[in-house]
């Protein structure tokens, strides 16, 4: 096992770099959105993100563990374009909703249920099922592994390597202002606008 | 009516702040223009810089002489560069390589930091470039920061000019325009990520629209059709967007170096300041900022936002003069004798501002005049 898993940690330190491009669209502008000048905050929201792609990933090793157990080494062309449209709605949501401010349809309101306020969470998780290539590299050792423990060992060291590339990204947190703030929120609207248009295209004309 | 002594006074101020601007412009658009054509179109190009700032210098209307200036730049880059897309143009006959797009330096920024990393490492010097370019953007910052937009930028000329063809916006924007200023800010972050996820200039395949042309766009027809139907968007921004509202649309909300330069230009020192205690809370520099960044609110002075990129407009319009260009907020101590008057921090900017845009339109603006020339006794 711990071989698996330094070989799922290898895969995610050769490949981090691609992971953190491939990820930085969705998480930046959050983080930019709702991020504060509190340290303390940014690292609750980055642990939540982390969290939701954490069972994500968890969620496809069992999933690839359990096709390659059934002999089927291809997941359904839908896939990959309705976890793009998925991410890309998410965040149009959360940014039409708080640019308008608290006069508009604030969908983190505290009256609301507590569910709706784990949007770290959720984007964390819709990242994390969108598939870049290394993260098909692993799917695929997966598929040949064909065994669920092994799958989430394997998968576990590759989310560990990938986690490292993407936390540097709190370091510029400290400086986030309400100006950051309104930028953050358009910013989510145009990647939301975009990862939903390009989802939903593959999905029509596949 | 002025009295002879300081009517001349102004004269010869003028004239001189004229030369100061020419002879700069002159040396290096030669050089630049003489590698390729006669030295004449450089000449007649600098003539025209002095002529501008010779009519701001005299007149005290920096806005309106600059828009001459920086609308005839761009007209002439459209001319000498664009003008072969068209089917039966003839194409530029000579300076046939456009300057890299300063537009789309900003948004490619990680994409274009990852290349100079691989040509470093791979020890491909010829394709290692920060100093130069780099360089370039650093002096172009701390000369004139934001004011590249409105002096030098060889796209902004287009938007700006157009701007002032309506005598009434058709359209008038109201306060909510404002919610999304931060636009271009939002662009360019999300254009700096998404180009280094996929490692292509985002911005220039997706939304540039003075492209004018599709030779760039992806092979796949859906994703070519998207593309399309962005640059149009960007294309009726920038040419129907400032002929309805009277303002500069596509610089104001789509351009992401504008957000860039806005960031970056805090560095220079010099800014538009508005005094309030001169102020009336007239709202008539809101309303003649083509850039919406200046906002008065109802009884409150005017404030000039950091997308503010010294075009000077708003100087022109406050009849109580409560608006000028400072250094870093203040104005230089006041100098006496016969040129004291060129001596403000107004003059200094306008100076850098024009001879940068001069120098800098040399590598289009002689050519262009050639083409011109050429195309007129063939």
């Amino acid at each position: 096992m711990p071989a698996l898993f330094s070989e799922g940690f290898l895969l995610g330190l050769s490949t981090g770099f691609y992971c953190l491009s491939a990820c930085l669209p969705m998480l930046a502008p959050y983080l930019l959105a709702e991020g504060t000048a509190a340290w303390r905050i940014n690292f609750y929201i980055f642990l939540q993100f982390l969290g939701g792609r954490f069972a994500a990933y968890m969620l496809f090793a069992v999933f690839a563990s359990l096709l390659g157990k059934a002999g089927e080494y291809a997941l359904p062309a839908w896939v990959l374009p309705a976890s793009l449209a998925a991410t890309g709605l998410l965040m149009l949501v959360l940014g039409v909703a708080r640019v308008s401010g608290g006069s508009g349809p604030c969908v983190l309101k505290k009256d609301l249920d507590p569910f709706f306020k784990r949007l770290p969470l959720a984007l964390g998780f819709v990242t994390g099922i969108n598939i870049c290539p290394p993260f098909a590299a692993g799917f695929i050792r997966l598929l040949e592994m064909a065994d669920v423990l092994k799958g989430l060992v394997y998968f576990g060291g590759f989310f560990t390597a990938t986690s490292l590339f993407i936390s540097p990204l709190l370091l510029g947190t400290p400086w986030l202002g309400r100006r950051a703030n309104e930028i953050g929120r358009l910013t989510l609207i145009i990647a939301g606008g975009w990862y939903t248009i390009l989802g939903l295209k593959e999905l029509i004309y596949q | 009516m002025e009295s002879p002594p300081a009517e001349r006074v102004k004269k010869v101020s003028a004239v001189v702040f004229a030369l100061l601007v020419f002879l700069p412009v002159l040396l290096f658009s030669s050089m630049i223009a003489g590698r390729e054509i006669s030295r004449f179109y450089a000449l007649a190009w600098s003539l025209f810089a002095a002529g501008i700032a010779f009519a701001i210098a005299y007149t005290g209307r920096v806005s309106a002489y600059r828009r001459v200036f920086f609308s005839a730049s761009a007209v002439l880059f459209l001319v000498h560069f664009k003008s072969g897309l068209f089917p039966g143009a003839p194409g530029p006959s000579c300076f046939k390589e456009t300057p890299f797009c300063h537009i789309a330096m900003a948004p490619y920024f990680f994409g274009y930091l990852y290349q100079q990393y691989l040509a470093l490492m791979s020890g491909g010097w010829k394709l290692w470039g920060p100093l130069t370019l780099g360089a370039g953007w650093l002096f172009v910052t701390l000369a004139i920061g934001r004011g590249w937009c409105s002096w030098a930028c060889f796209y902004g000329g287009i938007d700006d000019g157009l701007s002032a063809i309506p005598r009434r916006p058709l359209i008038k924007a109201g306060g909510w325009v404002f919610k999304l200023r931060d636009l271009p800010a939002a662009l360019l972050v999300f254009m700096l990520l998404a180009s280094l996820a996929y490692m292509l200039p985002v911005y220039c395949l997706w939304l540039c629209p003075f492209k004018l042309t599709e030779v760039f766009m992806d092979g796949e027809p859906s994703v070519r059709r998207l593309q399309y139907a962005l640059m149009v968007f960007a294309l009726a921004a920038l040419v129907l967007g400032p002929l309805l509202t009277r303002k500069r649309t596509f610089c104001s909300f789509l351009c992401p170096f504008a957000a860039w330069q806005a960031f970056w230009g805090r560095a220079n020192p010099f800014r538009v300041t508005a005094a309030p205690e001169k102020c009336s809370a007239c709202g008539n520099c809101a309303q003649a900022c083509p850039m919406f960044a200046v906002t008065c609110a109802a009884g409150a002075a005017a404030e000039v936002l950091p997308y503010c990129n010294l075009c000077g407009e708003c100087l022109g319009a406050c009849p109580q003069g409560a608006l000028r260009y400072t250094v870093f907020g203040a104005d230089l101590p006041a100098a006496g004798g016969r040129l004291g008057r060129l001596f403000t921090a107004g003059y200094f900017f306008v100076f850098s501002a024009l001879t940068l845009g001069g120098v800098f339109s040399s590598l289009w603006a002689p050519a262009a005049l050639r083409d011109l020339v050429k195309l007129v006794l063939p």
